[in-house]
């Protein structure tokens, strides 16, 4: 070891400093403990909210925006295989909008607590489309937008009786009681 | 957890999930097994170009009709028959109309009569003349009138409007007691029917009505 007067006096000089000791302050001790213990005691919340770095290989984040895009695709898709939005036409006749007619339909039913409709276009869910009931007589009326083209329909009437319209020529059923049919017409 | 096991976890989970999705969820209103058939019989339809959604719609019919699982998988699977018999006769087309052409084929229409119908229109859509002819028929009106009267009014060119109109006029008139033939054959000539005869105590105005 090089003994000190032999040292530059610039690095001796630093030398000194670094040999004085660094006495730290009364209460570090306890101030330091204190951080040890807060330290211990965070919860998963603060892991989750402190900012970290994070190391990605290229590949590996390739991977992951492909599986986003693949869930995110899918989604979109299941979505949009759950049955179209209602389009009701609010433009007048001849309008993009106006290929969808507003089409009514008209049941006798005296004596029904709930009449539904039930069809190609909503699925055959009788808690689609439920019909109201006009202010005497037992007739149940309800309006419906329907798309150009052939559509086959039944009332369900009080949830279990299934009931073609008479007054609709009929499609020939698979399941045991007829469908009704209504064509709706397109711009043309 | 390290974030390349965390992707790799997503990615799996994505991958395996496909299947799922893939499969229409209103499906889920049928038991599992029928569920499962009905859905390899979309994606065959899926497969050979046809549309699926009047397969669903089948399916959903049955369910809502609480029928039995074996028979709805026997309806969707006729159903998917006859849109690919109907695309053969119109040599393509859109869902609307392969479904509509698939209603007039299983009304008794020759497939042959799809094909006329297709050269007489030309471009026009095909499905609101395919509803009609299937109408007709199930109103009771021949076959072959009932073909002959809707390729002949697509020959002269009328308008889906037409032939609903049509459809109304023919089916107000057998209401009335017109033979449903003459009805038809009367009507797409422009005329008035004929000898309405209506029966004692028949009532009408009760049904579905346009706006």
């Amino acid at each position: 070891m090089t003994p000190d007067h032999e040292l530059d006096p610039l690095v001796r000089r630093a030398a000194e400093a670094l040999r004085r000791s660094a006495a730290p302050g009364p209460g570090f001790d306890t101030r330091l403990m204190a951080a040890v213990r807060a330290e211990a005691a965070r919860g998963p919340i603060d892991w989750l909210l402190r900012p970290r770095p994070i190391r990605v290989a290229p590949l590996a984040a390739l991977a992951g925006a492909l599986a986003l895009a693949a869930v995110v695709g899918i989604g979109t898709w299941a979505v949009s295989r759950s049955g179209p939005a209602p389009v009701v036409s609010s433009g007048a006749p001849g309008e993009t909008a106006a290929a969808v007619q507003a089409v009514r339909f008209v049941v006798a039913a005296p004596g029904a607590r709930r009449v539904a409709l039930v069809g190609t276009f909503n699925d055959w869910d009788p808690e689609a489309t439920p019909l109201h009931a006009e202010a005497s007589g037992g007739v149940w009326v309800v309006e419906v937008p329907l798309e150009p083209g052939r559509h086959e329909y039944a009332f369900v009437v009080d949830g279990e009786q299934w009931l073609a319209d008479p007054a609709a020529p009929t499609a020939a059923g698979d399941f045991g009681t007829p469908n009704s049919v209504v064509t709706v017409a397109g711009k043309s | 957890m390290r974030m390349p096991a965390w992707i790799a976890l997503l990615g799996g989970l994505t991958l395996a999930a496909a299947p799922l999705a893939a499969q229409d969820a209103r499906l889920a209103r049928l038991d599992p097994t029928t569920g499962a058939v009905v859905a390899r019989l979309v994606d065959s339809a899926r497969a050979a170009g046809l549309p699926d959604e009047p397969l669903v719609d089948k399916a959903l019919e049955g369910a809502s009709k609480r029928a039995a699982g074996a028979r709805i998988a026997d309806a969707v699977r006729a159903l998917l028959v006859d849109l690919g018999r109907a695309r053969d006769a119109l040599g393509g087309g859109s869902e609307a109309e392969l479904t509509a052409g698939a209603a007039a084929l299983r009304a008794g229409v020759a497939p042959g009569t799809l094909g006329e119908l297709r050269r007489a229109r030309g471009a026009e859509a095909l499905s609101v003349p395919l509803a009609t002819l299937a109408d007709l028929v199930s109103r009771g009106v021949p076959v072959e009138t009932a073909q002959a009267v809707v390729v002949a009014l697509a020959a002269r060119g009328v308008s889906d409007a037409g032939y609903v109109e049509l459809r109304r006029v023919v089916e107000a008139d057998i209401g009335a007691g017109v033979p449903p033939a003459a009805a038809a054959s009367v009507r797409a000539q422009g005329g008035r029917p004929p000898d309405k005869v209506v029966p004692p105590g028949q009532t009408r105005g009760k049904g579905v009505k346009k706006s």
